[in-house]
């Protein structure tokens, strides 16, 4: 076929289209949703009864804020990589790196802090398990809206889209679980943050080719 | 003020609310813009023109992501690149899949190709054995002496898809003369 013979054929077709909203207006969406699925799963859990008492906690709350951070930072990077172009913001993508890397030391200054150290709980895979059923909605929520969108960069917005699901998973166990062991934290909830980073670049590619 | 004027952002946005006059000069425009792009790329002008044409498609799929209020050229190109990047991974996967390996060369430089049973008739049954198109593929292909492009313009099918219909047939080839 002719190439304007195709372009003939598409002219054609066309039918007026309601431009996709804004990256900020996606980002804002999940947002909400996803304070409203943190929320949810804290009514279904229960809040850790020493709450107030930790957020007293300096290092505590700023982990909790990094940790906001990198789900703030995500799912932003999530929304511009919907678009073929990442709405022409290409360094933005790069914040969730970077949050995650503040995090990595706060978590380091935790470590050092935690002395002597938690006792560790009797339990170990089961965070894991937790985290990975909570993030289970947000993650399908979030590629189910890429998918939408035409992404360019499917590894990424994989990537960026488990990393995401996975922190909201973590954020809402920490504000659950009563425990302070950074040795299980690390190992159990943050560690696997990575691995779901890693398995999310797969994941794009299956779940976002068009 | 006429269409061709118009800057490609405006046409888009014209063509977002269902100017067809707007959206055809804009995929022109796309397409007049991207040929060169492309054929710094890739060498075969047959393979250019098809990777243009997946470009335009893809754009027209994804159309409502472009909202008219930012620059049209890194839109589009950064469809161009994904698409570009796409059809060449395609070909050089299906180049490794059909390179041959090292330890099947040195079986052939093995073999006493001197004396075998096969004859050009025996061969020739083979092939007219074949299913589908194969037989005529590889007589395209061989008798003639056209080249898989070639053939795929004579049959009306993708370079690719001659490629595939002839490895198979060498396939079966190889397993029938082997018996």
């Amino acid at each position: 076929m002719l190439t304007e013979q195709l372009i003939d054929d598409l002219t054609e077709k066309m039918q007026s289209v309601t431009p996709a909203p804004a990256p900020i207006w996606l980002f804002l969406k999940w947002g909400v949703g996803t304070m409203a699925y943190i929320a949810v799963a804290l009514g279904f859990m229960g809040v850790r009864p020493d709450i107030m008492e930790k957020l007293h906690s300096p290092l505590f709350a700023v982990e909790i804020a990094v940790l906001s951070g990198i789900i703030a930072s995500s799912l932003f990077a999530a929304a511009l990589l919907a678009f073929p172009d990442m709405y022409q913001r290409q360094k933005t993508i790069w914040l969730p790196a970077l949050m995650f890397l503040l995090f990595a030391a706060v978590l380091l200054m935790e470590f050092y802090a935690d002395n002597p150290p938690a006792p560790l709980p009797p339990h170990t895979a089961e965070c894991l398990l937790c985290i990975s059923l909570l993030s289970l909605v947000p993650g399908a929520f979030i590629l189910y809206g890429i998918r939408k969108f035409a992404s360019t960069h499917y590894y990424m917005a994989g990537k960026v889209t488990t990393l995401a699901a996975f922190s909201i998973g973590a954020l809402a166990l920490r504000l659950s679980e009563p425990t302070d062991s950074m040795r299980h934290l690390v190992e159990w909830h943050y560690l696997p943050m990575l691995g779901a980073a890693v398995a999310g670049l797969f994941l794009g590619k299956l779940c976002l080719k068009w | 003020m006429n269409d061709t004027n118009r800057s490609l952002e405006e046409l888009m946005r014209l063509a977002l609310g269902g100017n067809k006059r707007a959206y055809s000069e804009a995929l022109q425009a796309t397409g007049r813009m991207l040929r060169p792009y492309i054929s710094k790329r890739v060498a075969a002008q047959a393979d250019v023109e098809e990777i243009l044409q997946e470009i335009l498609i893809s754009v027209h799929k994804s159309r409502h992501t472009y909202d008219g209020n930012r620059p049209y050229k890194p839109w589009a190109f950064a469809i161009a690149k994904f698409r570009l990047h796409d059809h060449l991974r395609k070909v050089y996967s299906d180049e490794l899949r059909y390179a041959a390996e090292l330890e099947e060369a040195e079986n052939i430089g093995n073999a006493d190709v001197t004396n075998s049973g096969i004859t050009y008739e025996l061969i020739k049954g083979e092939i007219e054995k074949l299913p589908g198109k194969q037989p005529q593929i590889l007589h395209l292909l061989h008798g003639e002496g056209h080249t898989s492009r070639e053939v795929a313009k004579k049959m009306h099918m993708t370079e690719s898809a001659v490629k595939v219909a002839a490895h198979r047939a060498y396939k079966v080839l190889k397993k029938k003369l082997a018996e």
